[in-house]
């Protein structure tokens, strides 16, 4: 009868690859502050987060990621994530404030800012990230396969998170994480069935990353479905947090 | 005290264009790893109700009698072939409830193609889902209020309004459809479920109305568990969610 946990926790520490933290525009959304993300982390059982701003991802990048830094003053357990739009923004300054802030990821909203993810337009942004060995995330519906495989076929010193990808984009997606290995897959809407083992068959466990998508999703899903895969320990492990320190570079 | 825990809403069919497994024996390991009891199954997709529903009943349920509980379709597009299918699908092939997928078939949940499949369900009582949507997967075939009439012409039967009509928006509607009617229940699984949505579509329908479903083999059964058992309402609700409520919906809990 039922072998479920219903008050469920991670089993182990946990860092969310994947939150954005702030109001958006177009709605209301369910959990839009600080304490809110806390006391949400705290009920699933999760440390710490990446979180970026949905403000910055949507409109503006220059407020949006001021507000965040705002907004996480003071709260170690959230480790913030600078969105960048390469096409209208200075790489120096930018490049200036991640610095200074001790920055270590970045993420490029190329479908709602407009531009073609080409090495013409973010070519030297990359180059930059690689040299600095800062990663970026891109959400997959914001840019297209063939694109996506040639920037990271180009920049193989860049590491690369897909986030956001969902069973729709399953029947590419395997073959382009085996194809392209500086990449890794952030897997909040990796829910379809089997997921998680067949990731493990194609490219192991060291480029999987949790993340669940919060607030637009429920922190605890895939977070329960990976505890319930048979995973290792150490794999349980690197897959909720030790794969996103190492990427981070805060190992 | 256990649990027992009734998965709603499940698939078969190996769906090329996802990639996904056709294999109920696979099905019966993932839901052994979610902690799902039993599933009900159904084979909506297929271009022929009656090879599906044969699918249903041959591959899935006469294999694994304990673990699934088929479920019958029937296209609006063959009305003269529904209702002797509805009739093999129930009194021979022994399913034990009806999906309806609208949008598949791109006819709306209120087209009178379909008033004789739900005359014939109602005459026995027969739990009917369907596909429901609003918002970010609208189509407009399936908007929840849309249940509204139907659930109040068609009394003697229950609605189950699938993925809860899919995103905030719909959620709303659905739970709007759920307080007019109390024959109208919700399902769970969706790809676009904030976080508390769980919490939202319990206070809103009540913890008697709402049903957990994973829709497998495109979203795994252990993923769906755990929307439910994270969310913030009570292990009681979390129980009648799981399961309770669907062995009162199909009649199992004598």
């Amino acid at each position: 009868m039922g072998n479920v946990d219903l008050n469920f926790k991670s089993a182990v520490p946990t860092f969310d690859a994947n939150v954005a933290l702030g109001r958006r525009h177009d709605r209301r959304v369910v959990v839009s502050t600080t304490e809110g993300l806390i006391e949400a982390m705290d009920g699933s059982g999760i440390e710490r987060a990446v979180v970026y701003s949905p403000y910055a991802a949507h409109f503006d990048t220059v407020e949006g990621n001021e507000q965040l830094l705002d907004m996480i003053k003071g709260q170690p357990r959230l480790v913030p994530q600078l969105v960048a739009n390469p096409a209208v923004e200075d790489l120096d300054t930018f490049a200036a404030q991640v610095e200074s802030l001790g920055v270590r990821s970045i993420r490029f909203h190329p479908d709602e800012h407009k531009y073609p993810l080409r090495d013409w337009v973010v070519g030297s942004w990359l180059e930059w990230m690689e040299s600095e060995g800062i990663p970026l995330w891109i959400p997959v519906a914001e840019t297209d396969p063939v694109t996506l495989h040639d920037i990271a076929a180009g920049h193989p010193g860049l590491s690369i998170v897909l986030t956001e990808t969902h069973y729709s984009q399953v029947p590419w997606a395997i073959p382009f994480l085996k194809s392209v290995s500086n990449t890794s897959v952030e897997v909040s809407r990796w829910v379809i069935a089997d997921g998680v083992q067949r990731l493990m068959g194609a490219i192991g466990a060291e480029r999987i990353l949790f993340g669940s998508r919060f607030p637009d999703s429920s922190m605890g899903n895939q977070l329960y479905n990976l505890h319930r895969n048979d995973l290792s320990d150490n794999n349980l492990a690197a897959i909720c947090a030790g794969n996103l320190d190492r990427l981070l570079g805060l190992e | 005290m256990e649990t027992p825990v009734i998965d709603f809403h499940t698939h078969s069919g190996r769906w090329g264009n996802t990639a996904v497994f056709d294999d109920p024996k696979r099905y019966v390991e993932i839901m052994d790893a979610a902690g799902v009891d039993r599933a009900n199954i159904n084979c909506i997709f297929h271009s022929d109700a009656s090879k599906g529903n044969n699918i249903v009943a041959e591959r899935f349920v006469s294999q694994y009698p304990d673990r699934f509980i088929g479920v019958a379709f029937v296209t609006p597009h063959y009305p003269e072939e529904a209702i002797p299918e509805l009739e093999r699908a129930f009194n021979t092939l022994n399913l034990r409830s009806l999906k309806v997928y609208p949008t598949y078939y791109g006819k709306p949940i209120d087209d009178p193609g379909y008033f004789p499949i739900f005359e014939w369900c109602n005459d026995r009582g027969i739990t009917l889902m369907s596909h429901s949507s609003h918002g970010p997967a609208d189509d407009g075939l399936t908007i929840p209020t849309s249940f509204i009439p139907l659930a109040q012409k068609y009394t003697n039967m229950n609605w189950v309004l699938a993925h809860s009509g899919n995103g905030r928006p719909g959620q709303e509607l659905a739970v709007e459809a759920a307080q007019a009617c109390p024959n109208i229940y919700l399902e769970t699984c969706s790809s676009f479920a904030d976080h508390k949505t769980i919490d939202f579509l319990v206070e809103g329908a009540g913890e008697d109305r709402v049903l957990f479903g994973s829709d497998m083999p495109l979203m795994d059964a252990r993923a769906m568990v755990g929307r439910i058992v994270t969310s913030g309402i009570s292990d009681q609700a979390k129980r009648k969610v799981l399961g309770l409520n669907a062995l009162k919906v199909l009649g199992l809990d004598d």
